[in-house]
C-alpha cells in the first residue's frame, strides 16, 4: 500500500473565488440601489434679486411689480391672500391664478417681478402654491420678500 | 544526461487585482449611497403643478438644505445638511444662526469662474415660512442668487377630487 507523500512546500494561493462571488453580489446590489436613487425630483427655480445682500445700496424700484402677501390665519393652517395691498376677492389660489392671468393677458410683462411675502407662521405649502400659481400664469421672475429679522412686514 | 519532462502545473487565475477594483467600487457606492440619503431624505414636500422634473446632475454645483419640523416641537424646525467627518458622510443639524456662515463657507469654495452655487431648499410642506425665510436670508447675505425649491410635481390629492 502506497502512502501519499506530503505536498511539497511551495507558494500557496488562497482560493479567492468565494470572496469574489460575495463581492459581485454586493456590487450588483449597490448598482441596482444607486440606479433606483437616480429618480428625479420636482423643483421650482428662482433667482434672488442681485441687489440683495451686503454691500448694496437701498434698491430704487422702477419696475412695476406684482406684490402678493400671505397673512397667517388659524395658526398657519390657512392664509389670506393680499394682492398689491388689498385682500384678493375670493381669497383662493384659483382666484389668484385668475388675477395673474388676467394681468398677463392685459399686457403685463411676464419678466417683471412677482414678489411674494408671507408672515412667518404661514405654512410653506401656501408659499410654494403662490409661486406655483405665478409660474403657471406665465410669470417667470418670482421673488421673495425676506425680512432682516423680526418677521416679514405686510404693510403693502 | 537524463531529461525529464516538467510536471504539469495547474494554472490559477490571479484574482487579486479584480478584487481590488471591486472593493474600490463597493466603497464608492457605499459612500455615494450615504450622500444620496443625506440629500434626499424623505420629506413631506409641497405639491406644485409647475414643478420641473430634474435630475440632481442638472442642478450643477449645489448645496442642499433640508428643513423639517422638529420631532420634539413641531413649531421649531431642523436644518439638515450633509457633512463629511473625515471618514463618513453624515448628517449635520444646523442651528438657525449657523445657516448664513454655512452658506457663506460653501459659496466661498466655488471658483469665481464657475457658474455659481445653487441652493436647493427641501422644506417640509408643513413647516412655517419663517423657518425657510432663514435660509433665504442666508442665501441673500451669502450672495447665492440661484435658489431651487423642491416640490412634488402635480396637484395636491385633495384638489384632484
Amino acid at each position: 500500500m502506497r502512502r501519499g507523500l506530503p505536498a511539497p512546500a511551495g507558494e500557496r494561493i488562497p482560493n479567492l473565488a468565494p470572496m469574489v462571488d460575495v463581492i459581485m453580489v454586493i456590487l450588483v446590489f449597490f448598482l441596482l440601489g444607486a440606479s433606483l436613487e437616480l429618480a428625479t425630483e420636482g423643483v421650482l427655480q428662482t433667482e434672488l434679486d442681485p441687489r440683495s445682500g451686503p454691500g448694496e445700496g437701498t434698491p430704487i424700484e422702477i419696475i412695476p411689480a406684482v406684490k402678493i402677501a400671505l397673512e397667517e390665519v388659524a395658526g398657519g393652517q390657512a392664509c389670506n391672500i393680499y394682492v398689491v395691498g388689498k385682500l384678493l376677492p375670493g381669497n383662493t389660489f384659483e382666484h389668484l391664478y385668475g388675477f395673474l392671468e388676467q394681468r398677463r393677458l392685459a399686457g403685463a410683462d411676464t419678466a417683471n417681478p412677482v414678489i411674494v411675502a408671507a408672515q412667518p407662521g404661514v405654512r410653506w405649502r401656501f408659499v410654494i402654491k403662490t409661486m406655483d400659481v405665478a409660474v403657471r400664469a406665465g410669470f417667470t421672475n418670482v421673488q421673495f420678500a425676506v425680512s432682516l429679522g423680526g418677521g416679514t412686514r405686510l404693510n403693502w | 544526461m537524463l531529461f525529464r519532462p516538467p510536471k504539469p502545473v495547474g494554472m490559477t487565475l490571479n484574482l487579486a487585482p479584480m478584487v481590488d477594483v471591486m472593493m474600490c467600487l463597493i466603497i464608492f457606492f457605499l459612500l455615494a449611497s450615504k450622500l444620496v440619503d443625506a440629500q434626499h431624505r424623505p420629506l413631506n414636500l409641497p405639491y406644485a403643478q409647475a414643478a420641473l422634473e430634474v435630475g440632481r446632475g442638472e442642478l450643477g454645483r449645489r448645496v442642499v438644505i433640508n428643513v423639517r419640523p422638529s420631532d420634539d416641537d413641531p413649531l421649531r424646525a431642523e436644518y439638515i445638511v450633509e457633512a463629511w467627518d473625515g471618514q463618513n458622510i453624515t448628517e449635520r443639524i444646523l442651528q438657525p444662526d449657523e445657516i448664513q456662515d454655512y452658506l457663506q463657507a460653501r459659496a466661498d469654495r466655488v471658483p469665481a469662474a464657475d457658474d455659481g452655487l445653487r441652493c436647493v431648499i427641501r422644506a417640509d410642506q408643513n413647516v412655517a415660512y419663517g423657518h425657510v425665510e432663514v435660509v433665504l436670508r442666508g442665501c441673500g447675505l451669502a450672495k447665492i442668487a440661484k435658489v431651487v425649491f423642491s416640490a412634488r410635481a402635480g396637484q395636491e390629492p385633495e384638489e384632484e377630487t
